[in-house]
């Protein structure tokens, strides 16, 4: 069971308790909840917020494979994952992502949690600019993509 | 062929719109859109060595939304995405 979603900050906020609803369900007993924040220091450069940009139709192309590969990967029953990531600006201490997955166990859930967040650093087309304390801002250096 | 390049990431830092246009030849491939980009950069931003990484390092993103190779061959007009390196989450 998956749920996936850009959130865009101009329309609406990014909230665990809509995670909170998706995966509860009494086959799961181990729920882990992941959850991203802006940093106060990057660089020995004080932030003071993210632009997170994002190819939206890929993001969420990438997020369903992400899934099909750990339901292959991990054969786990009766698992639920949510995935809401951000676009738009984003303040210190402000959430960009969440990652909820509930499993029958708990090693499961903290398995598949780990899985997906180590996938889409690799491989989701999200991007960040940081903006500093001292009004300087830049785009982040990522990981190349490369075509299949 | 016209072909309208959708920008994200540091890429956006080449326009103020979301994209730039390019006219491309007939059968062109994703190598020659490439080329085309970086003379864009070459004329537009005195070459910028930065840019140019930016360039060469991006991935491309059909219509379709697959990635695809510098071999792919653009058949039609269409909107296409450059793919700088990532980093979200």
């Amino acid at each position: 069971m998956l749920h996936t979603k850009i959130i865009d900050l101009t329309k609406e906020k990014i909230e665990i308790v809509n995670a909170e609803k998706f995966i509860a369900s009494s086959k799961c007993g181990a729920s882990i909840y992941f959850v991203g924040t802006v940093r106060d220091l990057n660089n020995d450069k004080k932030v003071t917020g993210i632009t997170y940009d994002s190819h939206d139709a890929l993001v969420i192309k990438s997020f369903e494979e992400i899934y099909q590969e750990s339901q292959g990967k991990f054969k786990f029953e009766n698992s639920a994952v949510f995935i809401e990531h951000v676009k738009g600006h984003v303040k210190l201490g402000e959430t960009s992502i969440i990652i909820a997955v509930a499993c029958k166990h708990r090693a499961q859930a903290y398995d598949l949690s780990r899985f997906i967040i180590e996938e889409i650093k690799k491989r989701t087309p999200i991007w960040k600019k940081e903006h500093y304390e001292n009004k300087d801002s830049e785009w982040l250096k990522g990981n190349p993509i490369k075509s299949s | 062929m016209k072909i309208k390049l959708e920008l994200f990431g540091a890429s956006r830092d080449f326009s103020n719109k979301d994209y730039l246009e390019f006219s491309l030849k007939e059968k062109s491939s994703i190598k020659d859109l490439r080329t085309e980009i970086l003379n864009f950069v070459e004329n537009n931003f005195k070459g910028n060595d930065n840019y140019k990484k930016l360039v060469q390092s991006s991935a491309f993103c059909s219509e379709e939304n697959n990635i695809v190779s510098d071999n792919y061959k653009i058949t039609k007009e269409q909107n296409i995405g450059i793919i700088p390196p990532i980093g979200g989450g």
